[in-house]
């Protein structure tokens, strides 16, 4: 019995090869097997088990079509094939469209149905698919989705990687990276489950399920793979439908389910692998040899079994001698003042998924270039249900995202009204468009939605952020719609007078908010809320001394991660403000002001952390015996999220703080960006660009810059062209040109993988929305002489 | 494994270790408690405690296991008795007090959940180690027996009788596919209210309240010799 065995790579991430050669070496101890490999530097060559070696050229040196003859020779000969490389399992279905008797991989059609992130096969199995979406959708969605799940997502490759992505500059990084390393634009987001991992394995022939073992990782390497593990019978449960998918898929070969058990219970499939898992000795270690049984049921040798089966198993690091007849090869250089030496994928792989791409073999369906899928809403008979949500749209709407690749973002109607205001051409760029009936039905609604949710018993009240964006007109709107003004320095406080606020309707808050001195308000104003216990000693000495005078007085609780606040993270800390609270005036209400950014943490983490901050807040009150009266909460909301949340849901919230604490009259709101971003946008020339000999457009200066758009690296703008000769205006989808800044920074690239419009040509505006909040209070003069 | 009559043959080590001798010293040994003052100094360190839970729980599911309190505490010999407002100054606490915070949180949390009460199997150097460093302490090692200890934990209810046991300690499930050797539970005992008065379902072992009971020692699904032959995959084919 000849066997051959490929995927030999034997590092922190291995492949299975050599467990499958120890395995079969077990059960077959005459067998010879053959090791397949691409590159003389995989440990893996090296390993005894193997009798012979057939060591091919690196994937990007092969003759695909000498190699598939090759192979077929082996084949015909009457040798078995067992790959453990998930490609080249891919090109040999398409090499062998019918299959071979000897080819122990499974067919072309049984692939596309276990492709990720859908994994259609597993429709039938107890376990649910984690939601995901494509990277082809524009960028303003995957930011939504990255803040509805709180950051907590993976963005994976088509067929290897997934790093976790934590951040929006972390997510343009990576997508870049991978996007280049696999040749697709393919990838795609999925929400991350807390659990224990936990994977199915399984072999089959020809429909046939020859074994099946269920395995729990007991030990994992940094990257979080099988270190150590135990391996014990599937549960029948799993095993009953799972028969019926490999029947149905005639599958063929080795098959690994890797899943995560959340702490409900509930199984979530990460990924179906068409091959053994590196660990799949350990299955043999503990009395079930799969690779064996499936050779068994191919060719009707009995295959010696184990006699002292041990369920649990775990690795260790071996030097073994190396082949003489494959020395070492020598360490590429080191690129110059580099760290390491770039030995990445030696066997070619990433070079194997572009010519497979080129040959239409991998990624036209089924490789992570689905219709979102959601698959976390416990919509209980499975995983495969309708289109994830995505809100989008400033506040104007939820709208589910249609399944075109590559879509443009939506655009709310009242964007585009407001900018067929503007003579753009005429206009100096870069110049700041205030959007004014956008700016005007926000602030309407806020101020609606407060009167809603105040009750005969809590009065609810919007805050507006100054800082967020000082200009007048927004601060104009904020007061016109019921407002109270937020002002974090006396400066702030003088200009919500200014504009028409008065002091009882000013709150005071933050770490340096008596700056400058000398102008605070001679009359109350309605809050101020202490930073720090230093801090609340010296608004006390205020208070006492009719230098302040204020309806309200109270504390700001920090928040985890926060720097603001009185900080309640050890018991000591909580005593210390229970204790300082005795020194605030008892003739004024008491009020505890939290605040994190949900746009930073996600929706979810955000309503988490309210009620949270509740439980403390009761705490306080109970600790401290002083009532709490007001609840000033706020925000950072990213605009789609506060809009589009339901009044239910805020609804929810107000009842909450009654019920955590009773004597609640006031909570006031502050949603922050979620009134400022939308607000206003930023126009901008280009300036200059060329297309590629291939027709693409790589790089166009504009006059814009990060100067204007600070916060480019932390979300994504969308930005609208107007065609010159149908005046209509269209979002940008994405695309290969990057938008280079007019400063000559090396940082300064103000958007990332855009696609210009058709005709789009020198001195066109483009207008980046969403730019009303920090990009235009936190802007500064930079390159202007 | 040892060698008898020339013939290799299997022994469970377990087998050696006298479990009903160490239930006997630990027969009437009672869970532990936290003292309360009753004044605002335990009530303090008791909202600080629920309140951080909550905060550290990250809204995920309430069944996880509270992590943090093994962050906050290191494992050490800790005196008795102690109250909470002591509990929270101490940087070192034993099992007792670490599963005992454990049961509060779990109770704060809404989640029904009963102290546990294990004798683990460890080794001889591992228990002349911790006696010397109780004994260092001036703290008693009535826990210790031969290469037997006495550990606690917390019982979680996750489905009518279905339970896990959280070890507060090791800030873990204990396994219940239980194998004995290093770090093995032997014996269990779980307190609750004369008014649970079924058995607690623990992976395959039933486990009746309030009394002290050998755990099992799991046999290997594939140890039949002929396990290959007779997989269950193959024999529903």
């Amino acid at each position: 019995m000849k066997i051959y065995i490929s995927g030999l790579y034997s590092g922190t991430n291995p492949q299975p090869g050599i467990g499958v050669a120890r395995s079969l070496r077990a059960a077959y101890p005459e067998a010879n097997l053959v090791g397949v490999e691409y590159s003389n530097r995989c440990s893996g060559i090296h390993w005894q088990d193997f009798d012979e070696l057939w060591l091919q050229r690196p994937w990007e040196e092969l003759n695909l079509d000498a190699y598939a003859e090759g192979i077929k020779e082996v084949l015909d000969g009457g040798a078995l094939w067992i790959s453990g490389v998930d490609l080249e399992i891919m090109w040999l279905a398409s090499v062998f469209p019918e299959g071979h008797k000897n080819l122990l991989t499974p067919p072309a059609s049984a692939l596309r149905q276990i492709s990720k992130p859908a994994v259609e096969a597993s429709q039938s199995l107890p376990l649910r698919i984690p939601t995901y979406i494509s990277t082809e959708r524009s960028d303003w969605e995957l930011h939504a989705f990255c803040r509805q799940h709180g950051w907590k997502v993976w963005l994976k490759g088509p067929y290897y990687e997934a790093v976790r992505t934590y951040s929006w500059d972390m997510f343009e990084r990576v997508r870049t990276a991978l996007s280049r390393a696999w040749s697709t634009e393919k990838l795609f987001l999925q929400t991350h489950v807390t659990g224990y991992e936990e994977s199915v394995c399984f072999s089959a022939y020809k429909g046939e399920l020859t074994g099946c073992v269920y395995m729990r990782k007991r030990e994992l390497t940094e990257e979080g793979k099988t270190w150590a593990g135990d391996v014990t019978e599937a549960p029948e449960e799993f095993v009953a439908p799972l028969r019926k998918v490999v029947r149905e898929l005639n599958w063929t070969g080795g098959a690994e389910l890797e899943m995560v058990r959340d702490t409900g219970g509930q199984l979530w499939l990460l990924e179906c692998n068409p091959r053994f898992p590196a660990w799949i000795y350990g299955s043999t270690i503990a009395g079930r040899n799969l690779p064996a049984l499936m050779v068994e049921r191919a060719t009707g040798v009995p295959a010696k079994t184990a006699e002292t089966p041990c369920e649990e198993f775990t690795r260790i690091v071996l030097e073994v001698p190396v082949r003489p007849q494959f020395p070492l090869p020598s360490l590429p250089e080191p690129f110059p003042g580099a760290i390491g030496h770039s030995m990445k994928h030696p066997s070619g792989t990433l070079a194997l998924a572009e010519r497979l791409h080129k040959l239409h073999i991998i990624g036209e369906d089924g490789n992570g270039n689905g219709n979102s899928n959601g698959n976390g809403n416990g919509n209980g008979n499975g995983h495969h249900a309708s289109a994830e949500t995505v809100k989008t749209g400033a506040g104007v709407a939820t709208v589910t995202v249609a399944a075109a690749p590559n879509a443009a973002p939506s655009v709310p109607p009242s964007f585009i009204a407001d900018l067929d205001t503007y003579a753009l051409q005429e206009m100096e760029t870069p110049a700041w468009l205030f959007l004014e009936s956008t700016a005007e039905s926000l602030f309407k609604r806020a101020g609606e939605l407060a009167t809603q949710l105040t009750t005969s018993t809590v009065k609810v009240t919007n805050g507006y952020s100054i800082k967020t964006n000082p200009d007048e007109r927004l601060i104009k709107l904020a007061k016109e719609s019921g407002f109270l003004a937020e002002a974090i320095s006396l400066l702030e406080v003088q200009k919500a007078l200014k504009t028409g606020f008065k002091p009882e309707q000013v709150i005071l808050n933050g770490p340096g908010k008596w700056w400058p001195e000398g102008l605070l308000p001679s009359s109350p104003i309605h809050a101020v809320f202490s930073d720090s216990i230093a801090d609340l000693r010296r608004m006390a000495a205020s208070l006492a001394s009719k230098e302040l005078q204020a309806k309200i007085v109270g504390v700001r609780l920090r928040t985890p991660g926060s720097r603001f606040g009185i900080p309640v993270d050890t018991p000591d800390a909580l005593r210390a403000l229970v204790e300082a609270i005795e020194l605030l005036p008892r003739d004024s209400a008491f009020g505890v002001h939290f605040h994190m950014a949900s746009s930073n943490i996600g929706v979810r983490q955000w309503w988490h952390l309210y009620e949270s901050m509740l439980r403390w807040c009761r705490s306080v009150e109970s600790l401290s015996g002083r009532r709490i009266e007001c609840l000033d909460v706020g925000g950072g909301w990213f605009p789609d999220d506060w809009h589009t949340e339901s009044s239910d849901q805020f609804a929810a919230a107000v009842q909450s703080a009654r019920k955590f604490l009773p004597g609640v009259k006031e909570v006031i709101s502050e949603p922050g960006k979620a009134m400022a971003q939308p607000s206003m946008a930023l126009a901008m020339r280009l300036l200059e660009f060329e297309a590629t000999g291939e027709g693409e457009i790589n790089e166009a200066v504009v006059d814009g810059s990060i100067a204007e758009l600070p916060m480019h690296f932390f979300q994504p703008h969308r930005i609208l062209h107007r065609d010159e000769r149908t005046q209509e205006w269209r979002a940008l989808r994405r695309g290969k040109t990057q938008l280079l800044g007019r400063l000559c920074m090396e940082h300064d690239i103000v958007a990332t993988n855009v696609e210009l419009p058709k005709g789009a040509q020198v001195g066109d505006v483009l207008v980046f929305c969403d730019a009303g909040a920090y990009d235009r209070s936190m802007s500064y003069v930079f390159g202007r002489g | 494994m040892s060698l008898a009559e020339d013939k290799l043959i299997e022994v469970n080590e377990a087998d050696f270790v006298d479990t009903g001798a160490a239930i006997e010293k630990w027969r009437h040994f009672p869970y532990s408690a936290i003292l309360h003052h009753g004044r605002l100094c335990c009530r303090i360190a008791r909202e600080w405690i629920f309140s951080h839970d909550y905060t550290q729980l990250n809204g995920e599911h309430p069944l996880t296991g509270p992590r943090w309190i093994r962050q906050k505490w290191t494992w050490g010999p800790s005196s008795w008795p102690i109250s909470w407002c002591e509990a929270v100054e101490r940087k070192t606490l034993d099992c007792g007090a670490l599963a005992a915070i454990s049961q509060e949180v779990y109770t704060a949390r809404g989640v029904t959940n009963y102290p546990a009460q294990f004798i683990q199997q460890y080794s001889e150097d591992s228990v002349l180690h911790w006696q010397k460093k109780w004994n260092g302490e001036e703290v008693s090692t009535h826990w210790i027996n031969e290469d037997l200890i006495y550990h606690e934990g917390c019982a979680v209810v996750t489905r009518d009788a279905e339970i896990k046991l959280w070890d507060a300690s090791a800030g873990w499930w204990v396994n219940p596919k239980q194998f004995g050797g290093y770090g093995g539970l032997l014996a269990l005992r779980i307190s609750a209210p004369q008014s649970v008065s079924g058995a607690f379902e623990w992976g395959t072992h039933r486990i009746a309240p309030n009394q002290w009971q050998k755990i099992e020692r799991a046999r290997n699904d594939f140890a039949h010799p002929s396990a290959n032959a007779h997989s269950r995959a193959a024999a529903h084919d």
